[in-house]
């Protein structure tokens, strides 16, 4: 397996769409989550001016990642298996040695190992965001705990790992990236977005919501110091509550990632490839 | 005679339908023998394509039975001994020659030094270094082979490898295709160009609607050769030759005498006219070209359908 999650690597790392991605998700998280907010008018954020400290890093960037980041990570993942159709080159692997789950097996791997420099990048520039803040308000730089960075980083991944099984899903089940990133930026607008509104005044709904990629990861990031006030001023990724505790998101969100990509490998398995 | 252990790949009944209205291939019986290069001919929409997918597990039959290199179709064990490119060549855009091919190298499980005889061997080694998508259709059918030949496999599949070469282009791939093989290599070359089969099959199978509706060498398929004879008094001609003993039949066509016999009886036959008095105007040996047998088998399929 080691050598076929190398091939995607390869395919990965060369790959110019990778590094767009990487950079536009670094620069507008550090935009929205330090420039933005700091340059408007910081003493009304949530969190106030400490929330743009080092101590806040880890609640400030994780914020972003169920939504904004996980559109990124959606789009990583229809790209890593959608453009194979486009190409013609699933065809090209499923000729070669490997079964076809290999072969999802090997750039599900691969994709959850490139969306780690995702994660340290953002967090890596946050730091710098905030210690320039920092240094600007004259404030003391004081940095998280090393755990709760670790934390924070895992969660982070876990949460761009689920949206990004989900774009994996999607890509297969579109064959292509077109549709299924208009049907992913649809279902996190729209399904999880607008239910997620509405769950506030119609109980029924409250259940379901319970369930969604949205509300799991924000549970999460908010375990993890993300201010709630702040994820529900968040433009079109707001989201008021209700939370879920950590530990049923984290269970939640991996049962997501495992169901993502089984039903992946299942409709690869058994559909033709032309 | 094979045996059946001699088969590197045997249909019985393959059939593939799309929906309730497409019947892409039809009751397939095939069987290739190792070693020998054998031809899949057929028009375009024939079922070449879906029949070498099905071969290389990637389309499901509808029912019938495959078994390739021994084992059923898409089977890692198998793929591992099997080189194929169907249809276009595809790759990697963005990806060098040579990065493609280490992609496939490793799914393959081949050692990547490989690459460069492959490289090599299809002559791309000085444009390796460039991007698969700035690559012109030859060289992408050239790369489009050296994936297939990555593996130094027992059993190469190649449709159209000639597509969208120029004249050149055509020629050395058909060269080259001779001398894959050669060393006990079996290859399976799908077309629809009937001067690639001619020159490179041991063997050719011909199919029309998705049915198998021929099989032989290239002299079989072409039938035996007859004689053509212009000569006056025609009648007098023909019962002169019809009384030869090696004649099996002497037909009159559009004032030729078109005699079915061994070609060799050419001289024999010319000095016996002239003997006899009768001016011989034309005398040659005349045999149907690979080209017209195909076309008279799909073009019956054409009337019936």
């Amino acid at each position: 397996m080691t050598r076929e999650v190398s091939a995607e690597l390869l395919v990965l790392r060369k790959r110019a769409a990778t590094w767009i991605l990487l950079g536009i998700w670094t620069l507008l998280g550090v935009f929205f989550a330090y420039v933005v907010p700091y340059a408007l008018d910081p003493e009304d954020s949530p969190g106030g001016l400490e929330q743009f400290f080092p101590e806040s890093l880890a609640g400030t960037l994780l914020a972003g990642f169920p939504f904004f980041g996980g559109v990124f990570a959606l789009m990583l993942g229809v790209f890593a298996l959608g453009s194979e159709y486009g190409w013609g080159t699933l065809k090209t692997l499923f000729t070669q040695r490997p079964g076809r789950v290999r072969v999802l097996g090997a750039k599900l791997a691969a994709l959850a190992i490139v969306l780690v420099p995702f994660v340290l990048t953002l967090f890596a520039a946050g730091a710098v965001a905030s210690y320039v803040i920092a240094q600007i308000e004259d404030a003391p730089v004081n940095w998280p705990s090393a755990w709760l960075l670790v934390r924070a980083i895992a969660a982070g991944w876990l949460i761009l790992a689920a949206w990004a099984a989900l774009g994996v899903l999607l890509g297969v089940l579109t064959r292509g990236t077109s549709l299924a990133i208009g049907v992913g930026i649809l279902y996190a607008l729209v399904i999880e977005g607008l239910l997620s509104a509405f769950a506030d005044s119609v109980s029924v709904l409250e259940p379901l919501t319970n369930v969604f990629l949205r509300a799991n990861g924000y549970s999460i990031a908010t375990a993890l110091g993300a201010l709630p006030q702040e994820i529900e001023s968040n433009g079109p990724g707001s989201f008021s509550g209700p939370f879920v505790d950590s530990l049923q998101a984290l269970a939640m969100l991996a049962a997501f990632i495992a169901g993502f990509a089984a039903l992946a490998a299942l409709l690869l398995r058994r559909r033709d490839v032309a | 005679m094979n045996g059946p252990g001699d088969l590197v790949i045997e249909t019985r009944a393959l059939t593939k339908r799309y929906g309730d209205s497409i019947l892409a291939v039809d009751d397939l019986d095939l069987r290739v023998r190792r070693g020998e290069v054998y031809g899949f001919l057929g028009p375009n929409g024939a079922g070449k394509t879906t029949t070498l997918r099905m071969l290389l597990g990637l389309v499901r039959p509808t029912s019938g039975r495959v078994a390739v290199l021994g084992g059923p179709p898409g089977a890692p064990q198998g793929l591992a001994r099997i080189g194929a490119m169907v249809e276009a060549p595809a790759f990697y855009p963005y990806l060098s020659g040579r990065d493609n091919l280490v992609v496939l190298a490793r799914y393959a499980g081949v050692e990547e030094e490989r690459v460069e005889a492959v490289l090599d061997e299809v002559r791309l080694l000085d444009r390796a270094a460039d991007r698969s998508a700035t690559y012109s259709q030859g060289m992408k059918q050239r790369l489009g082979v050296a994936a297939a030949l990555l593996k130094d496999p027992e059993l190469l599949i190649l449709d159209e490898p000639t597509n969208g070469l120029d004249p050149a282009g055509m020629a050395e791939m058909r060269d080259f295709i001779r001398s894959l093989g050669k060393g006990g290599r079996t290859v399976m070359l799908s077309s629809h160009l009937m001067g690639e089969v001619e020159q490179v099959t041991d063997r050719v199978g011909v199919i029309r609607d998705g049915s198998l509706v021929a099989e032989g060498t290239v002299g079989e398929l072409r039938g035996r050769a007859v004689l053509r004879v212009r000569a006056e008094p025609r009648a007098q001609a023909a019962d002169l030759i019809r009384a030869l003993p090696d004649v099996d039949e002497v037909i009159s066509v559009d004032g030729l005498l078109d005699v079915t016999v061994d070609t060799s009886q050419a001289p024999a036959i010319n000095r016996l006219l002239v003997e006899a008095g009768i001016a011989v105007s034309e005398l040659y040996a005349q045999q149907d070209s690979l080209e017209n047998v195909f076309l008279e088998l799909t073009r019956s399929g054409e009337e019936t359908s």
